[in-house]
């Protein structure tokens, strides 16, 4: 009885444990995703328009920083949306705003290299011109202009750098070349531009008053003529005083052959009678960037139309103002 | 008696010019800026240790009243940094005789503490370089 006993379970035993494995494996799976497992509660599915629509969000907070790296994250993990493009400006966008105009320039030119004569990269060849221009570097824009002429097939867009590269020409004083520039407009939107009556203003740069600082340096021979030339007139009775003190307290002195204080007296007055020279003529200068300044301020509200980008329509949003 | 009126009067217009270079601008006691970053500007330059003198000793107890920003001994430091011995103490001189009159009324204005300035860096000055 004992050995059938044992017969039965050394031929049962490994027949249960392998039953026993196999319900083990097969209930194992059913409780792997319970909340018993350190599984998080809920789960956070990123979809593109998720994504794009919190970059869009802080960006029209202007939280520009923070935009920048969601819609940095966008483009990382949706390589083949369609807003990618738009995503590459509006970091380009983001930096310029956020007055981060060398980071902006080279966002938007990622952009102009990766997209030909598209909406957006016509946009960005614009905007990298105006960021060269902020950082005052109006060589570079104008350069960035002359790609864009030369690269796009629109005549429209080609008139539209030639207008603003006369812009530029006319914030650094260059009025001929700005006379060219927009010269170069077509025929067909000469009007649109207003050029006509932009021309006949550029006419009275020719009125701008201007000091000569060859005339003003000369002038300061006589210590405070030369500010005077320049309309200073407190610094040229100044000028005139201080160095004539100077001056005869130093012939005195030598008179009286005081050398050493005659030496000391000439050397501050040396500085002196320079400086009066050097500040005429750095007032002439003063006073014609001044008058520039004044002109072309007048000239812009005068003329200029805004050409603002629209980012839901293809096209140029125009405004005109004048000032009386 | 004719030496000594000639330093008389040129000691007066001197004295005159410092007064109106230099206090411009009338401030109380309490709104008198603090000085900044005294601590860590470097004098290694020997000959521009006047300066230093001037601002370490006698502004700072004469108060900074100069209308210009940045003052006239900060432009003079920067001139000097920028153009050299000549060119600095020349455009030191220049702004000497300018600062106080005329150049507030036409130069930008800048608020600094609530106390309105006449901005007239070395920059603006320097027109052979621009």
């Amino acid at each position: 009885m004992i050995m059938q006993i044992r017969n039965a379970y050394s031929v049962y035993l490994p027949f249960a444990l392998v039953c026993i494995f196999f319900t083990i494996i097969a209930v194992s799976p059913s409780f792997a995703g319970s909340k018993s497992q350190s599984v998080p509660d809920s789960f956070l599915i990123l979809s593109p328009d998720k994504q794009f629509d919190y970059a869009q969000e802080l960006f029209s907070t202007q939280d520009y920083l923070t935009a920048i790296s969601e819609y940095k994250q966008f483009i990382h993990f949706f390589p083949e949306d369609e807003r990618i493009e738009l995503a590459m400006f509006q970091i380009g966008m983001a930096y310029y705003l956020g007055k981060h105009f060398t980071e902006a320039i080279s966002a938007f030119k990622r952009l102009t290299e990766k997209y030909d004569e598209t909406e957006y990269s016509i946009k960005s060849y614009f905007k990298i011109s105006e960021a060269y221009t902020n950082l005052n570097a109006f060589d570079l824009a104008i350069i960035n202009l002359n790609n864009l002429v030369t690269v796009t097939h629109d005549e429209d867009i080609r008139d539209e750098a030639f207008y603003r590269m006369g812009w530029i020409y006319i914030e650094t004083a260059s009025w001929e070349k700005a006379r060219r520039s927009f010269s170069n407009i077509s025929l067909q939107n000469k009007h649109k531009y207003k050029l006509e009556k932009l021309a006949a203003e550029l006419d009275k740069e020719a009125l701008i008053p201007r000091k000569n600082p060859n005339l003003a340096g000369f002038l300061s021979i006589l210590p405070g003529a030369g500010y005077l030339y320049c309309e200073r007139y407190q610094d040229a009775l100044i000028a005139f005083l201080l160095n004539g003190g100077l001056i005869y307290a130093a012939y005195e002195s030598f008179d009286e052959e005081h050398y050493a204080l005659g030496g000391v007296i000439t050397f501050v007055g040396f500085g002196f009678y320079a400086g009066n020279i050097y500040g005429a003529v750095s007032s002439a200068h003063k006073f014609n960037r001044k008058k520039t300044g004044q002109f072309i301020h007048k000239l812009k509200n005068n003329t200029q139309i805004n050409l603002s980008a629209d980012l839901e329509k293809k096209g140029i949003c125009l405004s005109f103002r004048f000032a009386f | 008696m004719k030496k000594t009126s000639g330093l008389i009067i040129f000691f007066i217009i001197l004295g005159l010019i410092w007064k109106n270079s230099f206090a411009g601008q009338e401030m109380k006691v309490d709104e008198y800026p603090k000085v900044s970053n005294r601590a860590e500007e470097k004098h290694t330059d020997p000959l521009l240790y006047p300066i230093k003198f001037y601002r370490d000793f006698i502004s700072s107890a004469d108060g900074n009243r100069c209308p210009m920003h940045p003052t006239c001994s900060q432009y003079c430091n920067e001139a000097f940094a920028k153009h050299g011995y000549i060119m600095g103490w020349i455009m030191c001189s220049d702004r000497l005789l300018r600062c106080g009159r005329d150049e507030t009324k036409l130069s930008d204005p800048v608020w600094i503490d609530n106390v309105k300035h006449s901005y007239d860096p070395v920059s603006n000055n320097d027109f052979w370089r621009q």
